[in-house]
């Protein structure tokens, strides 16, 4: 079977996920403070957990494309599939960038006018943090991401009817690859900079772009891994075997250790300087959240590791799907605690509606505040009901987006110059 | 593996490995005892027609490896704890971050020389050793298939060698 349905009943799982996500979202602002504050944290973590997700499936096409590797051609439309959600992330981060403007929340602090006026760290990085930057940013990358990956879908496309062996589709696909590259090289550091690292506005690490960058391509792959097995479960994708998932297994356990090296050289040289506005970051981490933080860690690189290290267990489906899922959940709890900590200090230094009024007036305010935090700060140290909820509907919007667009094409590509090598991969 | 002395060996030269791979399948197949085949490169396919065990120097590294990750890590606990205890730049004296860089080093060092020494002795090499190879060729583009010719018959050999296309025969004494 070459061409993808989407069962009705997993349909119904997908839209009852979806659901649940809106229920979640739904049940989240009614209990919230008055910004919003764990509401919108958690559409800004999933939006850009998951647009990011579809953004490193974008950039592994293109970096395939350019290296003339041929192994994954046989399943690459599950690639180009993610990389469709583009237009949905691109939809989800365009409300939030919107936000900023019409200040429906308070996640990031150089978006208080007031607070940037007095600040001279933050007046200083105004140039950068600012909503018109941000509103571009969001709006030109991520649509020129959705413009390449739209390209490089429609080239493989059109190669399936009009291919042939003078490969021009192909041809094309690679001067589109090599053009993305640096420019999704660049922006991709630059918005994760917006999104997420400017949560903690006076703190910045040159290294944190790479490691969430890092982060979202173990997830990519993770994803990438159940997808391909739920679909040899339903009777798709015969050609593709445990040769190929042997080498998605070799990615999954490479960028875990990458992940972890980059984590900790952020980290240990954060640590070892101990200055001090460098080590408020890991300082605030290491103290308000002590179990994820050093879950995060173990999660994240020692069960990749240590159980993917041996040659059988890349191969059999049972031990990389077990490994590919704590690694999705685990690097989805690693972009919680990249944006939680941070949104929770902007929101109860900003205390009610009018914060800095409040703050002046000392303890009285600081009780006031503590007592508005209190209310969502479950959902903060640790992720509650609602966050999973969340997580589930984005998903749920993120599987149901993909293998729609899976279901529009053949799975296996036609005329690709490098199929014949992928259909007889192998790798011992 | 070249390990008993004053063994006759029959060989055949192949040019191609494909022809080398038929000749293995084919001698397989008409149950005839391969001594051993070399290979200017690893040929893909060749070790599960061979029947050849996933090798076993992995889980050597893996051994090395830990022996490294254990020696560096409690060496310098015991010498920042106990032997020799000094403040670094306000750090406690146990300061794990710090131990990380260097235990990751010698864990590599470890499995780097701990395999490359293991490999050598399985594979009789060494400094000084003489090695008991059949033809410079099959460094460089000859793709050779040996029979012991106490085990399978010289004429019968060489005969398998011919039919299969093999280049050049020749016989040697180990």
């Amino acid at each position: 079977m070459n061409q993808y349905t989407i069962k009705p009943a997993h349909r119904n799982i997908l839209f009852g996920a979806m659901a649940l996500g809106v229920l979640s979202m739904a049940l989240t602002w009614l209990g919230d403070d008055a910004h919003h504050t764990r509401f919108w944290t958690n559409f800004l973590h999933n939006s850009v957990f998951f647009t990011m997700v579809s953004a490193m499936a974008l950039f592994f096409i293109a970096a395939c494309v350019t290296a003339y590797a041929g192994w994954h051609t046989v399943f690459k439309r599950i690639w180009e599939a993610y990389s469709m959600f583009l237009f949905v992330g691109l939809g989800l981060l365009f409300i939030v960038a919107l936000g900023v403007f019409m200040h429906w929340h308070h996640l990031y602090h150089w978006a208080d006018e007031a607070s940037v006026e007095t600040d001279a760290v933050l007046k200083g990085k105004s140039s950068f943090l600012n909503k018109n930057w941000y509103m571009f940013g969001t709006i030109i990358f991520v649509g020129l991401w959705a413009f390449f990956a739209l390209k490089l879908r429609s080239l493989s496309l059109s190669e399936d009817n009009t291919g042939d062996a003078n490969y021009a589709q192909h041809k094309s696909m690679r001067v589109y690859a090599a053009i993305l590259l640096p420019v999704f090289g660049f922006s991709s550091a630059a918005m994760i900079w917006q999104w997420v690292m400017s949560v903690d506005a006076h703190w910045y690490s040159t290294l944190f772009a790479w490691y969430s960058t890092a982060s979202a391509f173990v997830t990519m792959i993770a994803i990438t891994i159940l997808t391909l097995i739920y679909l040899k479960s339903n009777g798709y994708y015969e050609n593709v075997t445990q040769h190929h998932i042997h080498d998605l297994g070799k990615f999954l356990f490479a960028i875990s250790v990458f992940w972890t090296y980059l984590w900790f050289s952020q980290f240990m040289l954060i640590w070892y300087a101990n200055i001090g506005e460098e080590t408020i970051y890991f300082k605030e981490r290491y103290n308000n959240y002590p179990i994820l933080f050093f879950a995060n860690l173990g999660v994240n690189f020692l069960v990749p590791f240590l159980i993917l290290m041996r040659n059988d267990t890349k191969r059999k489906f049972g031990s990389v799907s077990f490994v590919a899922i704590i690694v999705l959940l685990g690097h989805w709890v690693d972009y919680f605690l990249m944006i939680k900590p941070g949104a929770l200090i902007t929101a109860s230094h900003a205390g009610g509606v009018e914060g800095h009024a409040e703050e002046s007036h000392g303890a009285e305010a600081g009780h006031h505040a503590a007592e508005h935090v209190s209310t969502f700060v479950d959902g903060f140290t640790i992720p509650g009901l609602l966050e999973l909820g969340t997580f589930l509907g984005f998903f749920g919007l993120f599987a149901f987006v993909s293998l729609t667009v899976l279901s529009k094409a053949a799975l296996t590509p036609k005329n690709d110059p490098y199929l014949e090598e992928s259909i007889h991969h192998h790798v011992v | 593996m070249a390990q008993h002395n004053h063994t006759e060996v029959v060989y055949g030269l192949y040019n191609d490995e494909e022809d080398l791979l038929h000749a293995v399948k084919e001698a397989q197949n008409g149950h005839l005892d391969i001594y051993d085949v070399f290979t200017p490169f690893p040929v893909h396919g060749l070790d599960p027609i061979l029947g050849l065990e996933e090798s076993r120097l992995h889980q050597a590294g893996f051994i090395y490896g830990a022996l490294g990750t254990m020696t560096a890590f409690l060496g310098m606990t015991w010498i920042f704890t106990k032997d020799w205890p000094n403040i670094f730049g306000g750090k406690p004296y146990w300061s794990v971050p710090a131990f990380i860089p260097i235990t990751f080093e010698l864990t590599v060092l470890f499995a780097a020389i701990g395999m490359t020494v293991t490999f050598y002795i399985i594979n009789g090499l060494g400094p000084g050793v003489v090695s008991k190879h059949l033809d410079d060729r099959i460094t460089d583009d000859k793709f050779c298939l040996a029979f012991d010719a106490a085990v399978v018959d010289k004429q019968k050999a060489e005969s398998f060698l011919k039919s299969t296309g093999a280049a050049e025969i020749h016989s040697k004494t180990l």
